[in-house]
């Protein structure tokens, strides 16, 4: 009786979100998997998706964009995640118990994560620009060839990856306080007693003690950058930019800007894709860390 | 020693202190070119404190026709409003009958869902798209909501609540007489109420900062959302600086304000959810 009970409220409860997997992620993710083998331009109906087999991966292969948008994703991340998460453990670090009014500095530092990101990107993309206060600022420091930001290929990352540590480094710096907050202080002052010195106990307790919220911050890290969208959007306008341009920006573009679903929903897929392995690592890598949780 | 160490913690917080400041110094870029004339804005004897504060642009931003950003700002709360209202109810139903409900079943959803965190959403844009078009929500509100109502960090992050009150208070409440919707609500809810704070501020930064999806599933300039708005200034020439740091610091202050109003929990919830996320 109880039992039966408990089974119709347990499914009446799951059954709002089971509804929202099954409409929102589990259809979709199906019908765009048919789609990537398909040409369809939406506008033509249900009837104009030709079904053209693998040619659309076949040919995300020849893609010079995909490509680059593939070997900046590399790029970013190299550039971004061992930043941003150095930074945030280094701030985190000092914010915990070594200075004064720690929580009106940690304002400071999260205010950039909840900002709006098109207002931001929209200042950096002036802050950045050749007659910018950047580019004021090192003509006053003796700069005489000044960089174009923007129309230089090899410089064009440059503005979006400072907007990104920018505003990641708040949520990270809270995340990685609670991490240290955690820690035993037996540990320290075991260490202290043995004669350890400050730079010693950093690097001998801390940072193995915190190692599995770093893993988790570069997993998460990592992900965000691979969807990478509104800041290289707004800087750097309409026209496709190879040298900073990201995959879910030419999904975006193939599909609402061209029409070529079925070629966009290929792309999708290898998004889909990357995305499922970063996850599984983090998973593979969850269970080995957990020794340190408890 | 003693004296040492307050030394080496004064020096540490001026250290801070003044990182912290060049950490706002674009915020304050914005809002000190939103005050200035457009000319102004790039003259090479730069000011932080413009002679004259142009409060004039603020009040020209806001009356504008064309880009009506008070119109925007109500769509997006009401988005957002109606985002974490569902979604926050969808994921406590699930949540507790995951924590709570003993039934057989529920690990086959609960793997679905685990499954669900590997797809990102933008891998499903393309049929989200036809599905609205095909059913008529595309360029309404709803294609924005309904979907959001799907969290999975939601629900997960619920569930390590739920898990943690004792479990002898569901055992009373049922000897009681009282069903699980009455538990849910009367025992659940009231008990959980910091992390589901926490919870409304981070849906609420969420869609008040989305761009990909209203700006596919909105063309109606009545419907758009204050990034959209934002976005609309962004063909702007120089002539328009000002007024783009207007509109930007405009749709930045309420969030932060939000923000300094609840950061108690919010710091709170985030630094017990992301640890575990």
């Amino acid at each position: 009786m109880l039992r039966r009970r408990n089974t119709i409220a347990g499914w009446l409860f799951l059954a709002p979100i089971i509804l929202l997997f099954l409409t929102f992620i589990a259809f979709p993710l199906l019908f765009s998997g048919y789609l990537s083998f398909t040409r369809w331009d939406f506008v033509s109906g249900m009837k104009g998706i030709e079904w053209i087999g693998l040619k659309n991966f076949q040919n995300l292969l020849h893609d010079q964009i995909f490509l680059y948008a593939l070997e900046n994703a590399v790029i970013y991340i190299l550039c971004i995640v061992p930043v941003s998460v150095i930074c945030s453990l280094i701030l985190a670090y000092l914010l915990n118990n070594k200075v004064y009014i720690k929580n009106i500095l940690r304002l400071f530092y999260f205010i950039p994560y909840i900002s709006n990101a098109v207002a931001l990107a929209m200042v950096f993309k002036y802050l950045f620009r050749a007659s910018g206060p950047i580019n004021l600022v090192l003509a006053n420091l003796g700069v005489t060839d000044l960089p174009q930001w923007f129309s230089n290929p090899s410089l064009a990352k440059i503005p979006i990856i400072t907007l990104v540590i920018w505003t990641s480094i708040g949520y990270q710096v809270l995340i990685y306080m609670a991490a240290l907050q955690d820690v035993p202080i037996q540990l320290y002052e075991a260490a202290e007693i043995d004669g350890a010195s400050g730079t010693q106990r950093f690097f001998k307790i801390t940072i193995p003690m915190i190692s599995p919220t770093t893993f988790y911050l570069v997993i998460i890290r990592t992900i965000a950058v691979f969807k990478l969208f509104t800041s290289v959007k707004i800087m750097t306008g309409t026209t496709s930019e190879r040298s900073s341009t990201t995959l879910v920006l030419e999904i975006f573009r193939q599909s609402f800007d061209k029409y070529n679903f079925g070629y966009a929903s290929a792309m999708s897929w290898v998004l889909f894709m990357i995305i499922l392995i970063v996850t599984l690592i983090q998973m593979k890598g969850q269970k080995k860390w957990v020794h340190y949780g408890s | 020693m003693k004296k040492a160490t307050v030394r080496r913690k004064l020096i540490a917080t001026v250290i801070l202190f003044i990182i912290g400041l060049a950490f706002l110094l674009p915020l304050l870029w914005m809002i000190s070119s939103s005050l200035k004339k457009s000319s102004e804005v790039f003259s090479a004897n730069f000011t932080w404190i413009p002679k004259t504060p142009q409060y004039k642009t603020y009040v020209s931003v806001l009356n504008s026709k064309s880009i009506p950003l008070l119109q925007m700002m109500k769509n997006t709360v009401i988005i957002a409003a109606a985002t974490i209202f569902g979604q926050l109810l969808i994921a406590s139903l699930a949540a507790y009958a995951f924590a709570c409900i003993p039934f057989r079943g529920k690990n086959i959803v609960f793997i679905m869902l685990l499954c669900a965190m590997m797809i990102p959403s933008q891998a499903t844009l393309i049929p989200r798209f036809v599905l609205f078009s095909y059913i008529g929500l595309y360029n309404t509100h709803w294609a924005l909501i309904l979907p959001a109502w799907f969290s999975v960090s939601s629900v997960f992050l619920l569930r390590q609540f739920y898990q943690k009150i004792p479990g002898e208070l569901i055992e009373a409440a049922t000897v009681d007489g009282a069903g699980h919707l009455r538990i849910w609500a009367r025992i659940m809810l009231p008990l959980t109420r910091s992390v589901m704070t926490s919870l409304i501020i981070l849906v609420f930064i969420a869609s008040w900062n989305e761009l990909l999806t209203p700006m596919i599933f909105l063309t109606d300039k009545k419907l758009f959302t204050v990034s959209l708005g934002i976005n609309l200034y962004n063909a702007g020439d120089q002539d328009l600086i000002n007024k783009v740091m207007a509109a930007a610091t405009i749709v930045t202050m309420p969030v932060i304000f939000v923000f300094l109003m609840f950061q108690k929990q919010f710091v709170e919830g985030i630094m017990t959810a992301g640890i575990k996320g």
